[in-house]
């Protein structure tokens, strides 16, 4: 059958069509037992003279008209003489013939007595079917070569109508001959083909569904192949097929309700079928699937598909790193840094650029991980030339994106302002080969905002709104903080409001946050409740309108403010006013959506502490420090609470300092205790030099951390 | 004459009087709507209109037509303004930083954004995954009471209604406005498909040639395409005309004209469309050429934005597209078993 196909394929590309198989020697004729030559049978077909030949042909082989038809119809659709095997077939009541066979099988079938006759008669009028069908079909195929696709399409459906109606209750398997179920394999496999070149869409959807719903007895290869043949309709044919009719719905059972759950759902069975080995692996079907599940957003559940994906299918660099995309995709980011970092091993494929700039990529979104994110993406630089030369820049954006979070958590001021230095460096050198792309603009934007270079800052963030014509959040943002950092707060907030007129209701919580803290700044305090206010009903209806099932499958959650934060933020306020009722209302408000929290127990010593009651506050930031070890601000209260009781305290107060000054080196407020600290120790330098960081830093604080864009 | 051929009609005249001329007239067979869609010597009048610098302006008044055409609420009339959908979206968001004023174009896409918003009752468009340890249409398993997650995709948000277009939801807008184009595909002239394979080009703002070389190098169709898309990049391409003019004018002359930001909600159905033009049911040699040409660029963007869905979703496109031009015949599963066999038998 496969050498056959070869054969075939030849035979088309040497463009000797009108010859047929005439390289293969002589044709002959083969039935009842006699076999005669074509060739005198050919002469008279040539002639135009389908009778004689038909009449040579019983007379040569005993058979009937219609057993003489179908081989001459064979005979010229085989020469490629499609017109003439159509008036062959034209010859052949086809229509009557079906109509002759369906009683007879019917009856058979419904009496059960004398099985062995029945069987005979069976077999006999089958094989007669069998012709009758195999003349339809190649009608069918004459009319597809012609070219007249409409009438090919008819043909072909009377064949399944016939079968249909031949074998009510499906083609058994064991009854039928091979070449009846060879007929009605490639009829079922053609009809669809066929509507879809004539661009008849509805008609090629209920051909496929039918193809694969009713019972055909089809082999796994064919029924593979029309599986596939749907998926692909489905996906690219931008035709919406519409559900399946109810009559084959199951209850229970999964119903596509679109085009491209039903095309996943086709996909996942032929991936699964190549699982079994019941079908032949397709690279193609996976690479649709990919598609289809990046198209939805569902790559978890191709990193699924892809796991089961049977060993020796894929080089398995190729599929560590086809892996890690999609767990990365799907945000599951320590499971691709697994991945990757099997496929750059030394002994695999260290030199992949796609891997090492996706490794650098995860890195750089996690001060911990920066350092080796650096690494990998030295690695990327390194690797990026001759075609892969476009990249470099983009391993450079990544190498600065890098160091600036490795600063971050850099053991020591030396460190840190060299990283810095490097990452803006390595950014800048990034700017300069990619000088179209603004997140280039940006990322330099917030090192030199984190540098405290806040006039480069600005200049690179106004180019960045320039260049995406203000159409990313991030950008206004990051305008707004670097604005405040130079404390011209009412500059910032036409900024704020500006962004506020560009961006949706419900994207504008951050903005409103930016708002009330600058109104904080301003010594606003009223106005900034009402800013609160405001962003808390926003919060609330936003909650109730997505409703707590929804926000799960929402893709972008990473912009929203928490009500938690708002509740947190109006605490913060009314202590600042000495509200202490209000501002314990909300911390009340705060516990009730996150109990252990050390932000809350931070503003709730705050309030003990504003209030004088000394030994509550220090139990309440001793709590916030349990729950979190690394809570400067906590560190920072406690401190200075120390510095205030005297004395004696002051050895503790200056290591709690110090220790939050290691984790948060722009905290003023720590500089400025530290230094009351040294003071009260009669440390006179070292005041002055801690009370300097602290005035210096007062002028260029921003009113959000920088580090929330890194 | 129905109701919408008169509508047609009309829409017909006012167009050729914006157009100063309309060299044909309609024929009696074909619906004017249609002709209107598929006429390709109207369609190139109003490409070079609408890519003249300051087509997008309010007081445009072709793009008034296109408005008036598409809120005729005549589906037929409104296919002819999407067929044009690739262009004006495409100008509109790659003009977007260059403080013009783009209301025609605006109103335009508004309108088509606030019909999709009525026609889907505002409603996300979702995806149930679906599960094979469940028994399906076409699958079947014993029935297991386990119940597994439900895997649902949101595919577009839910739409809220928007009076203007607020610099952050441009491509929010443009996004949802493709996702009609995406539903109608099917009867879009392939020139309208073409229109958007270039822009997905400029947009992406990546070159992808270097992708070429492992391509099937016998293929001689590609080689001629690759250069011709140099020239392209080089500005002498009449498709790109538009906004290689705005680049002469414009005063960033040093930057990469027409590169955008491509935010999933854009890029989505930009990839569908795509996949339409480069695997669907064209026989345009033309459209696949430019078509898998679009999907090197995006996915050299992709990789520029080291997206992994991004990546992901291209790269398979390109290779799909790679394979689907590979030209060596495959065998023909329909053909008969017995076709080269010199005995023929009962």
């Amino acid at each position: 059958m496969f050498r056959e196909d070869d054969v075939v394929e030849e035979q088309v590309e040497n463009g000797n069509g009108n010859e047929g198989g005439g390289g293969l020697g002589v044709r002959e004729f083969c039935a009842n037992g006699l076999s005669m030559k074509a060739t005198l049978v050919e002469a008279k077909l040539d002639e135009g003279n389908i009778q004689e030949a038909e009449s040579s042909l019983r007379e040569g082989l005993s058979l009937n008209l219609e057993e003489a038809r179908a081989l001459l119809g064979r005979l010229e659709y085989q020469r490629c003489n499609y017109e003439s095997a159509l008036r062959v077939f034209d010859g052949i009541d086809l229509q009557s013939a079906i109509q002759r066979f369906q009683p007879s099988l019917s009856e058979k079938r419904s009496s059960k007595k004398g099985r062995s006759s029945t069987e005979s008669v069976h077999t006999g009028s089958q094989h007669a079917a069998s012709l009758v069908l195999e003349a339809i079909y190649l009608k069918a195929k004459s009319l597809q070569k012609l070219g007249r696709i409409n009438e090919a399409a008819q043909e072909c459906k009377t064949v399944l109508d016939a079968v249909e109606r031949i074998f009510q209750y499906g083609i058994p398997d064991d009854v039928v001959d091979n070449k009846l179920q060879d007929t009605v394999s490639k009829a079922v496999e053609l009809l669809p083909e066929l509507w879809k070149q004539a661009g008849r869409h509805q008609e090629a959807m209920t051909a496929y569904r039918r193809a694969l719903l009713s019972q055909w007895n089809l082999d796994n290869e064919s029924s593979a192949r029309i599986q596939k043949g749907f998926a692909l309709f489905l996906l690219y044919n931008g035709v919406e097929a519409g559900p399946p009719s109810l009559s084959v719905q199951v209850e229970g059972s999964y119903v596509p309700k679109n085009n491209l759950e039903e095309a996943i759902l086709l996909l996942m069975i032929l991936l699964r079928k190549c699982c079994l080995g019941k079908a032949n692996w397709d690279p193609s079907i996976i690479e649709h699937f990919t598609f289809a599940l990046s198209l939805c957003g569902k790559t978890c559940i191709l990193a699924r598909q892809l796991e089961e994906v049977l060993p020796g299918t894929f080089h398995r660099c190729d599929r560590w790193n086809r892996l890690a995309l999609s767990y990365s995709a799907a945000g599951q980011n320590t499971l691709a840094l697994n991945l990757l970092r099997k496929s750059l091993n030394k002994h695999e494929n260290p030199d992949d650029l796609i891997a090492l700039l996706l490794f650098s990529k995860i890195c750089s979104e996690d001060p911990l991980l920066a350092f080796e994110g650096v690494g990998y993406a030295r690695r990327a630089i390194a690797n990026a030339e001759r075609k892969d030369g476009h990249l470099k820049g983009v391993g450079l954006r990544l190498l600065g994106i890098c160091l600036g979070k490795q600063a971050k958590v850099a053991s020591s001021d030396l460190e840190r302002s060299y990283l810095q230095s490097e990452a803006l460096k390595s950014l800048n050198e990034a700017m300069a080969l990619e000088r179209d792309n603004p997140d280039v603009i940006f990322e330099l934007g917030v090192q030199y905002a984190e540098h405290r270079n806040s006039n480069a800052a600005l200049r690179c963030v106004k180019q960045f709104i320039d260049v995406t014509g203000g159409s990313l959040l991030k950008g206004w943002k990051l305008l707004v903080l670097i604005l405040s950092a130079q404390q011209r707060y009412s500059e910032a907030e036409v900024v704020t409001d500006a962004a506020l007129d560009e961006t949706s209701k419900w994207e504008q919580g951050p903005l409103l946050r930016l708002k009330a803290k600058l109104k904080i700044s301003q010594s606003l305090p009223m106005d900034a409740v009402e800013t609160y206010r405001f962003l808390l009903a926003l919060v609330q209806a936003q909650r109730k309108s997505f409703g707590p099932h929804r926000s799960n499958i929402l893709q972008v959650e990473d912009d929203k403010v928490s009500e938690f934060e708002v509740w947190l933020g109006l605490a913060n306020l009314y202590s600042s006013l000495s509200y202490w009722r209000d501002a314990e209302i909300c911390l009340e408000k705060a516990r009730a959506l996150k109990q252990y929290s050390p932000s809350t127990l931070h503003i709730e010593g705050i309030t003990y502490q504003e209030r004088e009651r000394t030994r509550e506050a220090l139990v309440a930031y001793c709590e916030s420090l349990m729950l979190d070890s690394t809570h400067a601000p906590s560190k920072v209260s406690i401190g200075a609470l120390l510095w205030k009781s005297g004395s004696n305290s002051l050895p503790v107060a200056r290591s709690f300092l110090s220790d939050a000054l290691r984790l948060e080196p722009t905290s003023r407020s720590a500089w400025y205790y530290l230094g009351m600290v040294h003071r009260d120790d009669g440390r006179i330098a070292d005041a002055a030099d801690c009370f300097q960081a602290a005035s210096m830093l007062e002028e260029s604080d921003p009113i959000e951390s920088f580090s929330s864009f890194l | 004459m129905s109701d919408s051929d008169v509508k047609a009609q009309s829409a017909f005249e006012s167009l050729s009087i914006i157009l100063g001329s309309i060299p044909l007239t309609v024929k009696s067979s074909e619906s004017p709507a249609s002709f209107l869609l598929n006429n390709s010597a109207i369609a190139k009048q109003i490409t070079v209109h609408l890519k003249q610098p300051t087509s997008g302006a309010g007081d445009n008044d072709l793009c008034r037509w296109l408005y008036d055409t598409f809120q005729s609420s005549d589906p037929g009339l409104q296919l002819v303004v999407l067929r044009f959908l690739p262009i004006i979206g495409g100008l509109y968001l790659s003009r977007a930083n260059l403080r013009k004023s783009l209301a025609g174009f605006e109103a335009i896409l508004l309108a088509i954004y606030a019909h999709e918003t009525t026609s889907r009752k505002g409603q996300p468009i979702t995806v149930n995954v679906p599960d094979l340890s469940h028994p399906s249409l076409y699958h079947e398993v014993p029935i297991t009471n386990t119940a597994t997650e439900l895997n649902l995709a949101i595919v577009s948000q839910s739409l809220e209604p928007h009076g203007t277009i607020r610099s952050t939801k441009r491509a929010r807008i443009v996004g949802v406005a493709l996702e009609l184009y995406y539903s109608k595909i099917a009867v879009m002239p392939t020139s309208s498909k073409i229109d958007f394979c270039e822009f997905c080009i400029i947009w992406a703002g990546q070159d992808g040639d270097m992708f070429i070389e492992n391509e099937d190098n016998g293929e001689k169709g590609n080689g001629a395409e690759v250069s011709s898309h140099d020239g392209n990049d080089a500005g002498a391409s009449t498709s790109e005309d538009g906004v290689i003019q705005k680049k002469n004018d414009g005063k960033q002359t040093e930057e990469k004209e027409g590169r955008i930001p491509l935010p999933w909600e854009l890029l989505q159905p930009v990839l569908r469309i795509l996949s339409h033009c480069l695997l669907g049911p064209t026989k345009s040699k033309e459209l696949q050429e430019v078509a898998q040409s679009a999907s090197r660029s995006l996915y050299a963007r992709a990789l520029h934005d080291v997206d992994p869905q991004a990546i992901l979703a291209t790269s398979s496109l390109l290779k799909l597209g790679k394979m689907a031009m590979d030209p060596t015949p495959k065998p023909d599963p329909t053909e008969i078993r017995d076709f080269m066999n010199p005995v023929i038998s009962l």
